[in-house]
């Protein structure tokens, strides 16, 4: 069996894929995860797994490019905030992609589905429009750096499906709300809002559809959680949007550089700000 | 598969928090005292606006108090007509307009109000602190200055039928929420003056009201697609589709008046009404115009989808002007406050 003990903040471990197949397991799997938490996953995991990735990619179909690796941002430029705000949208767009097409889809709801394939819609579109807008300076295609074993794990639920979302969600309007005083052109800047009012429009429906835990269900689309005494939304620097990322193990280790931010905002385009940010959004 | 690869590389959750904090705290040091710092990390508006005063190292462009005085007049509104609607303002004529519908609130929707009305007495308060440390006058606005039929007054207005019919209610609920949200956004770009600290606080958090908003509006339109599910011009995903008065969603409400229906023109229209999808990008050196709606590489959007879809993925702005068009009606006019 997996071993933890959470009173010592000791990673979990994971010895083998038949474990995950216990809900116990599984669901202590998921509540680090979603955490931040940390989860080894030992060698013999993968070896009692069959290499059935090409056959089942939930990225596909189509070709998954290979995995990016050593993604920088200088955050000097409106260009290189667009191209944090790209990273984002990809992965975003790719995951609802994936939701949308897995099993655990058909399970949903009809409300259900209809919000996910809003969102997917979204996404893509975002993806797309900020691809286009960056041109040569848009961030390859980053599907390959997608890890697999924490979107197949992710979509093996829809609870963990939504409290994926909504994590998603909420980080991004955190990210929107974060980086918005360091662009330089106001016309970015009102695309940028564009942006993230639809991202909270999103993070609201998924917290009314399953709340964080301990959330009371009709106040989740505000709650306490995610809006401060003053009645201010979250809010992230790109530092810590970037850290949390990568704490959610949906990208591969390598696919960001170290340190990912290549070169922070000048002062002259603004000073940063305390984060407000929930441990479980 | 590589089967060495750790999923989460081993970080502990805590060390991160701690890592990013410590770095947190170092950053803010070169631009910010330690006291405007510890105010803002514990959210208090008191302790956070004080030490503003003594970090204030830049003029406040006219700019900027101009949208924070527009905006406390429309935080204003937002909150006294939730106070009537929930019978806690401070004038009992409002509190019994609101009495017929109030009793048809259910209980769920009763603390999707609350929590709203919560905000939007946050955001008066937030206001009301920042407006003086950045030079300004704050202006006395009470409840006796709203009339929330929007008959400028005279509490006949087209909008009466929301003392009284749920639906009707809701409907107005959604219509501030949406035009709250595309005031802040119109209002954003005043706010970008690089190199000012307060500029830099206004616009935050304005943003940072302005998702709040958002949140608002997009519970508000779930809660009328539940109680009118087959208006699917009205989203789960609290998206605003389209635009014009057909983006209200307005079809769970009989008969809306010709005014109604005018309003929601408005609040759903403008010069860059909801139904846009032309958005304007500059990379640096050139400006250009992007319409979602023919972009490549949205092939796992169904056809018939797509011209909603580009609509629903992009809130837009109204100008001040229109803004004031749009709330005139409800708020008493009182020129010398500044009370359109």
């Amino acid at each position: 069996m997996s071993k933890r003990d959470p009173d010592r903040g000791e990673p979990m471990v994971v010895a083998s894929a038949g474990e995950l197949m216990f809900p116990a397991t599984r669901r202590g799997f998921l509540r680090t995860l979603m955490a931040g938490g940390s989860v080894m996953l030992l060698p013999s995991v993968f070896t009692a797994c069959t290499d059935d990735d090409d056959d089942n990619n939930p990225l596909g179909p189509g070709n998954i490019p290979a995995p990016v690796t050593g993604v920088s941002f200088d955050l000097r430029s409106d260009v290189g905030i667009f191209r944090l705000l790209h990273l984002n949208e990809q992965l975003e767009a790719a995951f609802y992609t994936a939701v949308v097409s897995s099993g655990t889809f058909s399970s949903f709801s009809a409300d259900e589905r209809e919000l996910f394939i809003d969102l997917r819609n979204t996404e893509v579109i975002h993806r797309e429009f900020v691809r286009t807008a960056l041109g040569s300076q848009a961030l390859p295609d980053v599907r390959g750096s997608i890890n697999l074993n924490t979107l197949n794990n992710i979509l093996s639920s829809r609870t963990n499906i939504i409290a994926a979302s909504r994590r998603f969600e909420d980080m991004g309007v955190a990210a929107l709300n974060g980086a918005g005083k360091y662009l330089q052109d106001v016309r970015n800047l009102l695309v940028a809002g564009k942006f993230a009012s639809v991202e909270a429009r999103h993070a609201a429906a998924l917290r009314d559809v399953l709340p964080p835990a301990g959330v009371n269900a009709n106040t989740a689309f505000a709650g306490d959680d995610i809006i401060d005494a003053t009645g201010r939304d979250v809010k992230l620097e790109a530092g810590a949007v970037l850290d949390r990322l990568a704490a959610t193990g949906i990208v591969v280790a390598g696919t960001l550089a170290s340190p990912a931010i290549a070169a922070a905002p000048t002062a002259t385009q603004g000073v940063a700000t305390a984060d407000f940010f929930p441990a479980n959004p | 598969m590589d089967n060495q690869q750790p999923i989460l590389d081993g970080i502990d959750p805590e060390i991160t928090e701690r890592l990013v904090s410590r770095r947190e705290a170092i950053r803010q040091g070169a631009g910010m005292s330690s006291r405007l710092a510890a105010g803002l990390a514990m959210a208090s508006v008191p302790v956070a606006i004080a030490a503003l005063a003594k970090d204030t190292f830049a003029q406040t462009p006219a700019d900027i108090l101009d949208v924070l005085k527009f905006a406390f007049i429309l935080e204003n509104l937002e909150n006294e007509f939730y106070r009537a609607v929930l019978g806690t303002s401070a004038l009992a004529a409002q509190n019994n307009a609101f009495a017929p519908v109030r009793a048809l609130i259910p209980d769920a929707a009763k603390q999707t109000f609350q929590q709203i009305q919560k905000h939007e007495q946050q955001h008066v308060d937030f206001l009301k602190a920042v407006i003086p440390q950045f030079g300004g006058t704050v202006v006395s606005i009470t409840a006796a200055d709203f009339d929330f039929t929007g008959g400028n007054g005279s509490g006949t207005g087209p909008f009466a039928r929301a003392t009284t019919e749920l639906d009707f209610l809701l409907l107005a609920t959604q219509a501030f929420e949406d035009t709250g949200v595309r005031a802040y956004k119109g209002q954003a770009g005043r706010l970008l003056i690089n190199g000012n600290n307060n500029a830099d606080i206004a616009l935050e958090s304005a943003l940072r009201i302005h998702s709040v908003e958002a949140r608002h509006a997009a519970k508000i339109r779930r809660i009328r697609r539940q109680r009118n599910p087959g208006d699917t011009s009205l989203r789960f995903s609290g998206y605003v589709r389209g635009g014009g008065p057909a983006a209200a969603g307005a079809g769970n409400v009989a008969n809306p008046p010709a005014e109604v229906v005018a309003a929601l023109t408005l609040i759903y229209g403008g010069s860059t009404a909801e139904s846009n999808t032309q958005h304007v990008v500059f990379n640096g050196t050139a400006a250009a115009t992007i319409d979602a709606a023919t972009l490549t590489g949205l092939d796992v959007i169904d056809a018939s989808e797509r011209a909603f879809a580009a609509t629903q993925a992009f809130d837009e702005p109204l100008t001040k002007d229109e803004v004031i068009n749009i709330v005139k009606n409800f708020i008493k006019d009182d020129a010398a406050r500044g009370l359109p």
